[in-house]
């Protein structure tokens, strides 16, 4: 039986680009991506050391028509391996890409801001609702209260920063690519 | 053309041009793609990701349009407006490059 393990590790909304580094390293040390099955927790396949580059997807309208979807990525070479929450992960052996190919599902800066402002609208929005209708409101009663519950003060303080800190990094990110491909 | 096709379409990215340069007659996203690498003799490879992206815009936006199927690819061909909006771009395109030209002259 093939070897398993699986290894714990956190990557934040924005970058899904350090994910994609993480499992190339991991196939290059001889072992390959089977699974996330919780966020954080990746299942490795013992395998033969490669040089395989990994790439993400974020596009819904590609997951709700899956089968064209793929067939664009496999015309070019990628081999689709599962999605995890809305992302699409994907695969290609660097010795598959030819001449000045860039080594990416993406080959232009526009596309790749058009990703980010997919997930800004996918993932961020929900999280915002979230933020404006429960952790703001209670954010606010704990803080003039906070002698009455002082664990779930906290825990809403630490929240609140937590959600600032989610929207300002992906905010700072967002706008300093914008900036740089002048747009 | 509204306003806001204009914005986002003139100027527009090497893939975007590409893909309604192409679809002047029928073909699915791998059969530009092919197209785009023997037009440049492979020096642009588009890419999966920036080309389902692009197609699924300009087909929300009205620019090309899915006239069939064929094995999961999906069959386009430009429109009316994509054909109005290349035009557009193409002549902003002759304007540069006369311009260039007559200033290294």
């Amino acid at each position: 039986m093939t070897e398993k393990k699986t290894e714990f590790k956190i990557f934040t909304i924005s970058q899904y680009e350090k994910e994609a580094a993480y499992l190339r390293k991991m196939h290059q040390s001889g072992w390959k991506i089977i699974a996330i099955k919780f966020p954080g927790f990746y299942t490795f396949e013992a395998c033969e050391p490669e040089d395989v580059i990994y790439q993400l997807d974020y596009n819904r309208e590609g997951a709700a028509n899956k089968e064209e979807y793929v067939q664009m990525f496999a015309d070019c070479g990628w081999c689709y391996l599962f999605d995890f929450v809305d992302y699409s992960y994907f695969s290609k052996p660097a010795a598959a890409f030819q001449g000045t190919e860039e080594k990416s599902i993406f080959c232009d800066d526009a596309s790749r801001l058009d990703m980010m402002k997919r997930i800004a609208l996918g993932r961020l929005l929900p999280l915002f609702v979230i933020f404006a209708c429960i952790v703001l409101p209670q954010f606010w009663m704990q803080l003039s209260d906070l002698s009455r519950h002082p664990v779930l003060g906290m825990t809403y303080i630490a929240l609140f920063v937590l959600y600032c800190v989610i929207f300002l990094v992906y905010g700072i990110r967002y706008y300093t690519f914008k900036k740089k491909i002048g747009k | 053309m509204d306003a806001h096709i204009k914005k986002v379409y003139v100027p527009m990215t090497e893939t975007g041009f590409y893909i309604l340069l192409c679809l002047r007659q029928p073909s699915h996203g791998y059969g530009i793609v092919q197209q785009v690498r023997k037009m440049t003799n492979e020096e642009i490879v588009l890419a999966p990701g920036t080309m389902y992206g692009s197609l699924s815009k300009m087909e929300k936006d009205g620019l090309i349009r899915c006239i069939a199927e064929e094995e999961k690819r999906k069959i386009y061909q430009i429109t009316d407006l994509g054909t109005e909006v290349l035009e557009l771009e193409l002549k902003r395109i002759e304007r540069l490059y006369q311009n260039a030209r007559e200033a290294l002259s």
